[in-house]
């Protein structure tokens, strides 16, 4: 028994297994309810984005004030950009076609590089477009309220913009880093022989 | 001379379901410890397998093909996976050099061994992952190369290591050695 046991790959291939089966049409149901479920991804980030900008549109009819309009309307325009941006860089993709095609080494490798450009920089596509409705929003909060008032409501807006832009941003660089760091681990352990 | 018609993408698949069915559903044990989610993940391998045989060139051998597929689905797993849980995933090198954490009083039976067996796996990082699995499954380090893109001397010394550390893990303490 105990040399049965010393045999780790007589132990694994020998384990029971159920058999499971599946037909052509159970592959073609599943692949099709794979794709929704893509789908349905998608959809939720659509309605998160639509639910925030039609909060942004509800300010806009409700204020007669410009530049609180001109902020509401930059908001919305900003996260249309947003969320397009997250389709593109593929936050949920469908079942990449290179699986067999890629090894082991370039498929993780590749998909280790794609989570990291996402993250690595989120400045340009993430944070950035919100930066014009802040900046006008501010302006309108300054006009609107007297002194100090307005200059007080500015500054805890931009205050806590500020803070929560830079926690974005410093999570985000921390996890580039660290998925930096197993690309660099794939390189390394690829070259070492 | 009548011409042979290529195998269907279908044809393909039926025919990988049928040989590498066992394999599949032990790789699939290897990446997800819960009955219920594997479930799933043995049908997205069957699914992914059955798609990629529409691209299916002939360039590698078809077994290479479908440990590829597998294994890349597998560490898709993982990778979705690990947003939602914490734990952290080791390499070969750091499992070797662990204190006996790992390791304790040998398995008193064939299941105990297999579930020791399932839970170092499943705490390795992806690629040694593959390594282990492959090893497991008695390819040789040519093949294991293919599949994985390593090269031949990654791949030995990566064996090597396993060799070590299921040693350890199954030859050390138990009844035996009393």
């Amino acid at each position: 028994m105990t040399n049965l046991l010393n045999n780790p790959q007589e132990i694994w291939q020998c384990q029971p297994v159920e058999g499971v089966k599946m037909s052509a049409e159970a592959l073609r149901q599943r692949s099709g309810k794979f794709e929704k479920r893509i789908r349905r991804r998608n959809v939720r980030e659509y309605v998160a984005s639509l639910l925030a900008a039609v909060c942004f549109g509800y300010f806009l009819v409700t204020t007669h004030a410009v530049l609180f309009r001109i902020a509401y309307v930059l908001f919305i325009v900003g996260l249309g950009w947003v969320v397009y941006q997250l389709h593109r860089k593929g936050s949920a993709r469908s079942m990449p076609a290179a699986m067999g095609t890629s090894t082991c080494l370039q498929f993780f490798r590749a998909e280790l590089e794609r989570q990291r450009d996402v993250v690595k920089n989120v400045w340009p596509w993430y944070l950035a477009p919100l930066v014009p409705g802040f900046v006008i929003l501010t302006a309108a909060y300054m006009r609107a309220l007297p002194f100090p008032a307005g200059l007080a409501s500015a500054v805890w807006l931009d205050g806590v913009v500020a803070v929560l832009f830079f926690l974005v941003w410093k999570m985000n660089r921390r996890a580039a880093r660290r998925l930096q760091r197993i690309i660099d681990e794939l390189y390394a352990g690829e070259n070492s022989q | 001379m009548i011409p042979v018609a290529a195998p269907t993408q279908d044809e393909l698949y039926q025919d990988a379901a049928r040989t590498y069915g066992a394999p599949l559903e032990r790789l699939a044990r290897a990446y997800e410890a819960d009955p219920d989610i594997r479930g799933d993940l043995l049908q997205d391998i069957h699914v992914a397998l059955w798609r990629s045989f529409e691209g299916f060139d002939g360039r590698c051998s078809t077994r290479t093909w479908i440990y590829r597929v597998a294994h890349n689905v597998g560490a898709s797993h993982i990778m979705r996976q690990r947003r939602t849980r914490s734990e952290a995933l080791v390499g070969l090198e750091e499992l070797e050099n662990l204190p006996d954490a790992t390791t304790g009083p040998q398995a008193a039976d064939r299941s105990q061994a297999l579930d020791r067996l399932l839970d170092l796996i499943q705490r390795l990082k992806p690629l040694d992952r593959h390594v282990i699995l492959s090893y497991l499954e008695g390819l040789d380090a040519a093949s294991i190369g293919e599949i994985t893109g390593l090269s031949p001397g990654n791949v030995a010394t990566k064996i090597h290591r396993i060799k070590a550390v299921l040693a350890r893990q199954f030859q050390q303490g138990g009844p035996d050695h009393d």
